[in-house]
């Protein structure tokens, strides 16, 4: 009775660990921890984040990552860094996600004092940080500086600052080309209006010196709160002055009343520059449609910069229901992370950082090969960026401008720039 | 022999007749022993990054404290002293490669001018006027570093500095030894005569100048020390964060030592170090709800100030210890009689 009830006990345990076994969870796939690190509460932050999800959800859709001959999916570790308040704490939250939430790879970042804290702590750890924020040279140079210790760092997005301000003269060269050529104005008159911020001032300081260089006259410089809810004067002042052109350089809220009063006022100048604020699809009706003609700097339009960017958009809209704006990169990142680790066939990071070094996607932004201090390249044939302008309540990719006229670029779906017409009645023949 | 047995001897009798016998020097002497022998259960960098921030937080709300707390000289530009010693120790090991324990004293010693040249314009003023004044310096000094960018790195700020340490947690033995030492000079200062003169201006600046107490001699004082400490805490800061930009100068880390200050309790010293020692870890823990974190935080201090307005430590010490109506030293709660003249303690 007793050996009965022995061989009783082991049978039903035996069943127990065999049903225990068998009801358990399926082995959990193998997963590469990406975090996302940004200003989650900004629109910066924001846009990584829906960037990078976007990304993540098709990667895995698509079976995941192939690293050697096993598939891990994407886990994405969203970040929030606080760096606009507090720049410890941005370095902090850097730290917690390397060493608590355990991330592999980092993308993200946005305010310059903070991304270099953050790029510290990820480079003390040897982690791969793909910068999709800051625009500062300066981060990149650390990598020619000390390679050894910052190889891990890669700027994705935007182009640096230098590049950006190139972009920005060439917009104002191609408007003072279309006023020289239909209204006749051989010298045309600049405004410089710039939001009283630290990062216009070498803009403003670059225009000065260099417009009257190429054939254009600056007629004042005006400088607004970023938070200004009123330019009428600031406006009426540059339409005495005779100004053709008002070279803008706005990031702030200023944009939509300087827009709106702009177009309501019918200023005979030509708006362009920079306006973060009519990046926005919002910006239309954030005017009440009086923005219509206003030009600005932009990463993304409805424009084939490849065949990548149209369908890009259409799918960032349909997930999430706004505009792409510049840090929405991080969809690129995380492709551009995806096809070095499947290269490397490891996830160890020298041969990652050696992968990416070998980078060359046609993205969505256009094609991304990184220099040798591993920053994005800029330049025809790669990512340039884009001037858009607002024609009848649609962005309207305007620069490079169609037909091939600058350095051969075209982008499908480009179209001529047009002068507002009002100013075209004020001083046209 | 006997002398050193004397001298333990001695040293065990202050030890329990000083420290032992009230809890609130016991909780502080605990305190200081777990911040000691924590990295020996752990050594996990992330805890000892908010540890060294919270210590070096905790010297600059102490040094708030000793200014405004004390003297009652409202200052609402705080992070002036930090600032300026934060710049000064980067471009000192930048540009000459003095070492960090070159750069801290000297950036000190800025702090302490940059106290000076704050404390002579401000002496006639008072209440939301000297509040005012305070606030534009750092702002001045911010315009400044904007203007001169090719020596101060502008809004980049100056970056690539020697850390205290290749080792996190000679970090943390650093900053906490340097925290609870200055901490305790601190408090001492306060409880010197020195201290006794600051809480009369407080009071009653014109009685106390009646009474024959060189006020500006002492705000001056006040304003040079906290600058001092100020000053340490910044050059702490900038070795161990390796950047020194534009947001140590930030309105909202001057308004961040006001709030840590005024929740651990004002004019203690030891409340502002318990509020950052509170606060900074309270905030790393509600990362787990980052979109209601900061709702969090501020319902969390609205809280504790509506039902403890003199601040926690005070409202704690309130509860545990009570004031002998005689000599005014502190005994615990239960005492019947002062353990000192044996007044009743009711």
């Amino acid at each position: 009775m007793k050996r009965v009830m022995k061989g009783a006990i082991i049978l039903l345990l035996a069943c127990l660990v065999g049903v225990a076994t068998s009801c358990g969870p399926a082995a959990a796939a193998k997963e590469i921890k990406i975090g996302v690190i940004g200003p989650m509460a900004y629109v910066q932050g924001e846009h990584h984040w829906y960037g990078a999800l976007l990304a993540a959800e098709e990667i895995n859709a698509q079976g995941g990552i192939l690293v050697g001959d096993e598939w891990y999916q994407v886990t994405l570790v969203k970040v929030d860094s606080n760096e606009m308040v507090s720049v410890p704490d941005a370095a902090s939250a850097m730290e917690r996600a390397i060493t608590v939430d355990k991330v592999d790879f980092l993308v993200g970042g946005f305010r310059t004092e903070a991304v270099f804290a953050m790029q510290d702590v990820a480079m003390d750890y040897a982690k791969i940080f793909l910068g999709c924020g800051a625009s500062t040279p300066e981060l990149c140079t650390r990598v020619a500086d000390d390679y050894d210790r910052y190889k891990y760092w890669f700027r994705v997005t935007p182009m640096n600052s230098t590049y950006l301000g190139s972009v920005d003269f060439m917009l104002l060269g191609m408007v003072a080309e279309k006023i020289r050529a239909e209204l006749g104005i051989e010298v045309p008159k600049v405004a410089i209006l710039a939001e009283k911020a630290v990062w216009a001032d070498p803009i403003v300081a670059g225009a000065k010196q260099l417009l009257p260089a190429i054939g254009m006259e600056v007629v004042g410089e005006w400088r607004p709160s970023p938070t200004a809810t009123d330019v009428t004067a600031e406006l009426s002042a540059i339409e005495a002055a005779g100004a053709h052109m008002i070279f803008t350089s706005f990031s702030g809220p200023v944009g939509v009343p300087y827009a709106a009063q702009w177009g309501e006022l019918e200023i005979p100048a030509a708006s362009v520059g920079i306006n973060v604020e009519a990046q926005k699809e919002g910006f239309w009706d954030a005017t009440g449609g009086k923005g219509n003609y206003e030009m600005t700097m932009n990463t993304y339009a409805r424009v084939n910069i490849t065949d990548e960017t149209i369908p890009f958009i259409d799918r960032f809209i349909a997930r999430v229901g706004e505009f792409p704006t510049y840090s929405a990169g991080t969809y690129e990142a995380l492709y551009i992370l995806k096809a070095a680790i499947e290269r490397a066939g490891t996830l160890d990071s020298d041969a990652v950082v050696a992968e990416l070094e070998n980078t060359d996607r046609i993205g969505t932004a256009g094609r991304t090969v990184f220099t040798s201090d591993h920053d994005v390249t800029w330049g025809p044939g790669y990512v340039v960026g884009l001037g858009v302008q607002w024609q009848d309540g649609e962005m309207k990719c305007v620069w490079p401008p169609p037909g091939g006229e600058w350095e051969g670029v075209d982008y499908e779906g480009a179209v001529d720039y047009i002068l507002p017409p009002w100013m075209v009645e004020a001083w046209g023949p | 022999m006997g002398i050193i047995s004397g001298y333990i001897g001695r040293v065990y009798k202050q030890f329990t007749g000083e420290i032992l016998v009230l809890p609130s020097r016991t909780v502080a002497l605990l305190f200081c022993l777990t911040l000691f022998l924590l990295p020996l259960i752990t050594a996990d960098p992330y805890i000892l990054r908010i540890l060294i921030l919270a210590s070096i937080f905790a010297i600059f709300a102490a040094s708030w404290d000793l200014l405004s707390g004390f003297t009652g000289q409202m200052n609402f530009g705080h992070a002036l002293f930090f600032g300026v010693a934060a710049y000064t120790s980067a471009l000192l090991n930048l540009h000459i490669g003095l070492p960090h324990w070159l750069t801290i004293p000297l950036g000190a010693l800025a702090a302490v001018l940059a106290g000076l040249v704050i404390g002579v314009p401000c002496l006639r003023l008072r209440g939301p006027y000297l509040a005012l004044a305070t606030l534009a310096f750092p702002l001045i000094l911010t315009g400044i570093i904007f203007a001169i960018p090719g020596i101060t790195g502008g809004e980049l700020g100056v970056s690539g500095i020697d850390r205290l340490s290749g080792s996190r947690v000679i970090e943390y033995y650093i900053v906490v030894t340097l925290m609870i030492s200055l901490g305790f000079v601190m408090w001492k200062i306060t409880d010197s005569k020195t201290g006794l003169l600051f809480h009369a201006i407080r009071e009653d600046e014109v009685a106390a100048r009646a009474s024959g107490i060189n006020t500006t001699r002492y705000k001056l004082l006040a304003f040079c020390l906290s600058g001092l400490f100020a000053g340490i805490a910044g050059g702490l800061y900038v070795h161990f964060m390796r950047i020194a930009g534009p947001s140590t100068l930030a309105l909202m880390l001057s308004f961040q030592a006001i709030i840590w200050a005024i929740f651990g309790g004002i004019a203690t010293i030891y409340g502002a170090i318990a509020g950052v020692f509170i606060l900074v870890p309270l905030m790393e823990f509600l990362r787990v709800m980052p979109e209601i974190r900061m709702l969090l935080f501020a319902i969390i201090v609205m809280l504790v100030l509506l039902f403890m307005p003199e601040g926690l430590t005070t409202w704690v010490r309130d509860k545990i210890e009570k004031e002998c109506p005689r000599c005014k030293l502190r005994n615990l709660a239960t005492r019947k009689s002062c353990r000192v003249c044996r007044a009743d303690l009711g």
